[in-house]
């Protein structure tokens, strides 16, 4: 392992963009759950009559918004696991070559 | 009755059956604590979800939404969401830096022996905070269905975990989490089948018949969490606090890489999410189908209505499918009850044997050998004093134990994870700051409140989350800053960042 102080510093450098790109995809996907899970909370607490309004039968519109952050939950998730292999993992692979230095491929 | 005792017999010897061929394969220390990193994405999938759904969300989901309506859907919702959180932000940085514990994290960031035992506080308290009210739990419950006496129920469950865990340590535990997993979802698949058929596949109907039979408020929110502010605590508690429950954390050390570690957190959110979704319509059936005065009947709190929906759909009381749902049920949630208790005292083991013996009294200079020793005492012991708090539990309110639990990962444990991960100047004055102020005003506002003392609360809050969290972050940040610009541990940061997104270490 021929570590030498440039391949650490590119390895580094490596790591800040991966981070940058995790940023990017990241905190757009955590404000959409929270704000979609701690919203139905809050309008469960605030405005129970608005959440009581009937939609299909007799589920209203909380029922509905419960069951839609399931189904979002869900949908992140996968999405998660996509961008991650497609996006993260590469520039993680790149950054864990550049630190065992020059020729080496771990 | 003797078909449920027959079931138990059945469930245990299988655990112990495999507690056995565990303790065959279990020889040192990461054997002991990560099951050797050796589990696949569906293998810790299962397991997860055999870990995080206690007996709370087994038993009590299903109760809280028969007697409450949609107070309980949104309670059984929390659980799930919290993975969006573990599975961006924590699952991964955790098995590229840690070994066996979440004070692992903290001591590879910090370097410092003040740091760690701030992270070992945090670990005890949530894990014996947690461990109490499911020990009272399973006393309660094997008492209810097999007629043994509180005492012995508590003794008998906690024997069993100290066997799972001493001989057989993660993997044995694994293994329990996964058979439990299995049979709980069986058993929802089993019965939202039997729902379903009565309703001519319509779910549409159990909402109609609910609203009929109770009235419209019934499927409002409210009628179980009065406050507003309980709303929002709750859903915060459980967004941030999962990410800060070390016996579910640690989980993410028995797979090989980062990958294996992502892949399960979408396994167990389809695996438990669809068992949430599931308890909402049970506790809709129940109300329907068994009726809100004969839950509440045979218990006050709604924790048997899916055992007495189970027996409603096998046949009703004296019938031999009745008997058969009834036994399986309950078989189940004792199963659900040892899953859990087992990965509590394994993870509090690894505090005070890993953490606290090797890693701060001894500075880490103990033979591997020894260590798993070590480990395989610790274990006993913390089961025995889980057996006597237990015991003494009896008739108290341990309610307030679960809230807490889950508002001390989210306000003292949670802040100080997720900024050792993100945050170049967070410091060893941040990690005390953040555990001391996150775990106080828990520990106060939680005790202060109706949970513990009803009309006379000081403090309107059932669950003090919306309050204790910030103030944990506060304190995080200033002791942070009070603690003054610590420049070698800032220059560490970026070797520590490679190794939090990468696995791979600079040195």
């Amino acid at each position: 392992m021929a570590r030498t102080e440039a391949s650490i510093e590119a390895a580094h450098v490596s790591v800040r963009l991966l981070i940058a790109e995790k940023l990017r995809y990241l905190v757009p996907m955590t404000v959409i759950f929270m704000v979609g899970y701690i919203g139905l909370t809050a309008l469960a607490g605030f405005a129970p009559d608005l959440m009581g309004s009937r939609v299909v039968g007799s589920v209203n519109l909380g029922f509905v918004l419960i069951a839609f952050n399931y189904l979002l939950s869900w949908v992140l998730a996968i999405v998660y696991g996509r961008i991650a292999a497609d996006k993260f993992d590469p520039l993680a692979a790149k950054a864990a070559m550049e630190i065992a230095g020059p020729g080496k491929s771990r | 009755m003797n078909l449920t005792l027959g079931i138990f017999i059945a469930i245990l010897l299988v655990t112990l059956a495999i507690t056995y061929w565990a303790a065959k394969r279990t020889s040192t220390t990461a054997d002991f604590y990560a099951a050797d990193s050796r589990l696949t994405a569906a293998q810790n999938g299962f397991a997860l979800a055999g870990d995080w759904c206690s007996a709370a969300a087994f038993l009590g989901f299903t109760g809280l939404t028969a007697l409450y309506g949609m107070d309980g859907a949104l309670y059984a919702l929390g659980p799930l969401v919290a993975f969006c959180t573990v599975l961006f932000l924590i699952a991964e940085p955790m098995r590229n830096t840690g070994r066996y514990t979440l004070g692992d994290i903290i001591r590879s960031r910090m370097q410092t022996r003040t740091s760690l035992l701030a992270a070992i506080a945090g670990t005890v308290v949530v894990n014996f905070a947690y461990l109490m009210p499911q020990m009272a739990g399973a006393g309660v419950l094997v008492r209810l269905l097999t007629g043994i006496s509180y005492d012995w129920a508590v003794i008998f469950v906690g024997v069993s975990m100290i066997v799972y865990v001493a001989f057989g340590g993660m993997l044995a535990t694994t293994w329990v989490q996964i058979v439990k997993a299995v049979l709980m979802l069986s058993a929802g698949a089993i019965i939202l089948v039997m729902i379903l058929s009565l309703v001519h596949f319509n779910p549409l109907t159990l909402f109609a018949e609910a609203e009929q039979k109770y009235g419209a408020k019934y499927l409002l929110p409210g009628n179980y969490l009065k406050n507003p502010f309980d709303q929002i605590s709750l859903g915060l508690g459980y967004t941030l606090g999962l990410a800060g429950l070390p016996h579910v954390m640690t989980r993410f050390y028995t797979v090989p890489d980062a990958k294996t570690a992502r892949r399960s957190v979408v396994w167990v959110m389809f695996l438990a999410g669809a068992f949430f979704a599931g308890t909402t319509l049970f506790g809709l059936a129940a109300a329907d189908f068994v009726g809100q005065d004969v839950i509440r009947a045979a218990d006050k709190g709604g924790n048997l209505t899916l055992p007495l929906l189970a027996q409603y759909l096998g046949g009703g009381k004296g019938t031999f499918g009745g008997d058969l749902m009834l036994g399986f049920v309950a078989a189940v949630a004792v199963a659900t009850i040892l899953a859990v208790v087992s990965a509590l005292t394994l993870s509090t083991s690894g505090a005070i044997a890993h953490d606290f013996y090797v890693n701060w009294v001894k500075r880490g200079q103990v033979e591997g050998k020894q260590e798993v020793w070590l480990a395989r005492i610790a274990a006993v012991v913390i089961g025995v004093l889980a057996i006597a708090l237990g015991i003494l539990a009896q008739g108290v309110n341990v309610a307030v134990l679960v809230i807490l639990a889950i508002c001390v990962a989210a306000s003292a444990n949670f802040p100080v994870l997720i900024l050792s991960l993100f945050w170049r100047r967070f410091n060893t004055g941040g990690v005390v700051g953040g555990m001391t102020v996150g775990l106080v005003s828990s520990v106060v506002l939680a005790t202060i409140g109706p949970a513990m003392r009803g009309a006379e609360a000081l403090w309107p809050l059932v669950n003090p989350t919306v309050v204790s969290l910030p103030l944990g972050f506060l304190g995080a940040i200033l002791g942070t800053l009070m603690w003054g610009r610590d420049a070698e541990n800032e220059r560490r940061f970026d070797a520590f960042l490679l190794q939090v997104h990468t696995g791979v270490t600079s040195n």
